[in-house]
């Protein structure tokens, strides 16, 4: 681990004394003034920006990142519950609509340093090579402008930094990873035995959880909250795994920080730096190239309230491409009730995952495929869950009491990119009088045959392994796109290297520039995006 | 054995958590999660206790919103009887905070407003079919009342998809209701779980303060043992 420490010192920055912050790192963080003229200001400090943020703080570069949310202490703000952990997601104001309408909040949407990546599972598993050319493989989705070769050095560094825990990865691209397997817990042991007597091959991982001590992070301790935001600091996040190694090169976190719109002179044509607001205050801080790095929901609709003379339909927007091909993945949960005890609670819901059906079989009437991975919820997600089924009454408590005796598998399906899911700007207004995100989803035929076949698998294994009743719920799972990347600006808004068409010093960093998104959670593959951007702008000077 | 040993280690757990009316025939006999308070992060415990302290005040529903999302909701939790979960605080509380889940379907009115014309609605509903607001009927009609509205699945209810409705009232109900430490006792969860961890993960393993189930074959599905 030599050789990661020397790249990258965040968890060596972690104190070892049993809390969770480096207090004094924060405290000693350098300031910069709003009329410093810094290298780059970023917008959002989650999977995207931070990394950005590490990779240029490094390269020497005056680096300032704001964030809408808390710099979180994981020792004062978080807690082992889950109604508690409501603050971690973006619950702003958001209007969802389309003929499947998709719920924000929880489900997908991190506000505060570190990101979603705070309270995501923590699977971290990369793209397969296919991903990058469905177009031309499958005629569905896009193709990318960069391919799975492109990115294969920088997934092997981010690996190495989160660190990422599993057994040998037979799909894809195949691949080892930096740390062993976990042990799994009863839902784990359930998707194996179901998994082998079905004849599909699963493995352990791959999750961004440390097995065995990490610089100065500890152990994962299997209690089972890793949604609730990681007090242990076992699972990976940009708070942890990146932001300490930029504050120790001189990189600023602005936290609570609002960013309203980006400055743009009509003469020259190029970003100023961002308005925010702290504090209740507007203020301006200016910058010599500004990354937008907010995610799939807020990216868009910052630039298309960045609207001006040159961009009268919102920034970057010319060709009508913002917000558009906005993904979610179909995230069917099988659940099966076993005579055991499984009490699927004690061990991190991410544990155990399959790809056998993750690309397109010509045998069957859809393109593409899913993935299936443990989940493992906790109370209140399982009385939705429960609830769903239209059990209520002293019926939904019977059921619930029945919780020790249940394991929960989830698919992600994926669904394809189309130009109507997209986000546009609704007539409500947040509490900045920023007009809110309307997002609009539908599914075609294609998303809704994948995710049939995704629950035909799932009851197969719970059955295999021994369940006697299984149960569905429809779900969706994670964002990408909304600002996508592509060859050429007619169909997309930044390029290859997450630079805008439109305005040579503007760059997106985060998620909502992937073209398509696989059956693979997005975290592992927006951090090595970011960190390729990172290395052709530190290349390139500033 | 195990459930005896439990209490004697943390006897205060029973006082301040009662066992509520149960609709589940204690499965977890003796069961207390407070038992274990000392033994979780002082963060996670001061808001967990909170919940079993005093509940606040109402602020955001009028009196007969109260009584009528009461209704509601005992109904819709199956808290048929005392001791309850005293859930309206903690949605009213909510409402008033204007703490979301983040989103609102866009044809839906925001949470509060959505909650106010909800609960208008059923009392008319429940004055067309017994002649009186939805909290002075009895338990069978209120829940009659309440049915009529799931059983509209997708379809229009007062202006309103009934389905988006039929969520909004069951996410902020459960979430209340499965927040609370009473309810973990009835359903085997241990809450809390910071800094000690699991030690004992795996199918039929239990660390030493969890309780078997008594009743194991007691699936909700099969019919057995109902």
């Amino acid at each position: 681990m030599a050789a990661v420490r020397e790249r990258n010192e965040s968890a060596w920055l972690l104190p070892n004394d049993g809390s969770r912050t480096n207090h004094r790192l924060r405290d000693d963080m350098r300031r910069f003034a709003d009329s410093d003229l810094v290298d780059l200001v970023v917008v959002g400090c989650g999977a995207g920006g931070s990394t950005l943020l590490q990779r240029l703080a490094r390269r020497g570069w005056q680096v300032v990142g704001l964030d809408a949310g808390p710099f979180w202490d994981p020792d004062a703000d978080w807690v082992s519950d889950e109604a508690g952990s409501h603050h971690l997601y973006w619950t702003e104001p958001r209007v969802i609509s389309g003929t499947d309408p998709v719920p924000m909040g929880s489900n997908n949407s991190g506000r505060g340093v570190g990101g979603s990546m705070v309270h995501f599972a923590g699977y971290t598993p990369r793209f397969h090579p296919s991903d990058f050319a469905t177009w031309t493989n499958d005629g569905v989705g896009a193709d990318w402008p960069i391919s799975y070769r492109d990115l294969r050095p920088y997934y092997e560094d981010i690996e190495q930094e989160l660190p990422v825990a599993g057994e040998d990865w037979p799909w894809g691209d195949p691949h080892s990873y930096p740390q062993r397997p976990h042990p799994v817990g009863g839902n784990g042991e359930i998707f194996l035995r179901g998994a082998y007597a079905s004849g599909i091959t699963a493995k352990v991982g791959p999750v961004a959880i440390s097995n065995g001590r990490f610089g100065n992070r500890p152990h994962c301790i299997y209690r089972g909250f890793c949604l609730q935001g990681c007090k242990v600091n076992a699972k990976a996040s940009p708070l942890i795994t990146h932001i300490p190694d930029a504050l120790a090169h001189g990189a600023e976190i602005r936290a609570n920080a609002m960013v309203t719109g980006i400055g743009f002179d009509e003469r020259t044509g190029r970003a100023t730096g961002v308005h925010y607001i702290c504090g209740g205050v507007a203020r301006f801080q200016r910058a010599a190239a500004v990354a937008i790095a907010g995610y799939s929901i807020e990216t868009p609709r910052l630039l298309l309230n960045s609207a001006s003379r040159r961009f009268p339909d919102g920034m970057c927007n010319d060709f009508d491409q913002v917000g558009r091909y906005l993904m979610v993945q179909g995230a069917p949960q099988t659940a099966g009730r076993f005579e055991a005890e499984v009490r699927m609670y004690k061990s991190p819901p991410p544990e155990v995952s399959s790809e056998q059906f993750y690309e397109t079989d010509p045998r069957k009437p859809y393109k593409r495929g899913f993935s299936i991975q443990t989940v493992s919820p906790l109370p209140i997600t399982w009385a939705e869950h429960v609830a769903a089924q239209g059990h209520w009454g002293a019926d939904l408590r019977r059921y619930m009491s029945d919780y020790v005796h249940w394991s929960c598998l989830g698919a992600l399906c994926e669904f394809l990119a189309q130009p109507g899911n997209r986000v546009t700007l609704a007539e409500e207004k947040d509490r900045y009088g920023l007009p809110v995100a309307n997002f609009s989803y539908s599914q075609c035929d294609n998303d809704k045959q994948l995710t049939r076949a995704a629950q035909g698998v799932m009851e197969q294994i719970l059955h295999a392994a021994g369940a006697d009743e299984v149960i569905t719920i429809d779900r969706y799972a994670h964002l990408v796109g909304g600002a996508r990347m592509a060859a050429d600006e007619q169909n997309g808004v930044v390029d290859g290297n997450c630079r805008s068409f439109a305005i040579p010093n503007l760059y997106i960093t985060d998620g909502s520039v992937l073209p398509t998104q696989g059956s693979a959670n997005p975290a592992l593959t927006i951090m090595a995006v970011t960190a390729r951007a990172a290395a052709h702008l530190a290349a390139g000077g500033r | 054995m195990t459930a005896r040993k439990a209490r004697v280690s943390g006897p205060a757990g029973a006082g301040i958590a009662p066992r509520i009316s149960d609709a589940t025939g204690d499965r977890f006999p003796g069961f207390n999660v407070l038992d274990q308070v000392s033994h979780w992060d002082p963060v996670t415990a001061g808001l967990v206790l909170s919940r079993v302290g005093r509940p606040p005040d109402i602020r955001f529903f009028s009196p007969a919103e109260e009584a009528t999302a009461t209704a509601l909701c005992d109904r819709l939790l199956g808290q048929d009887g005392e001791p309850k979960i005293a859930v309206i605080p903690r949605i009213d509380a909510r409402l008033a905070e204007q703490e979301t889940d983040g989103w609102r379907y866009a044809d839906m009115p925001e949470d509060g407003q959505a909650w106010r014309e909800s609960l208008r609605f059923l009392d008319e509903d429940s004055r067309a079919a017994c002649s009186c607001e939805l909290a002075r009927a009895s338990v069978e009609d209120q829940r009659a009342v309440i049915q009529s509205v799931q059983d509209l699945g997708v379809k229009d209810w007062h202006g309103l998809n009934a389905a988006h409705v039929w969520s909004l009232w069951t996410r902020y109900a459960c979430t209340a209701f499965y927040a609370h430490p009473s309810a973990w006792n009835e359903i085997g969860f241990p809450g809390p779980a910071y800094p000690r961890g699991y030690k004992n993960p795996g199918t039929d393993a239990r660390e030493p303060y969890e309780v078997a189930d008594t009743r194991p074959s007691a699936d909700p599905l099969g019919g057995k043992d109902r």
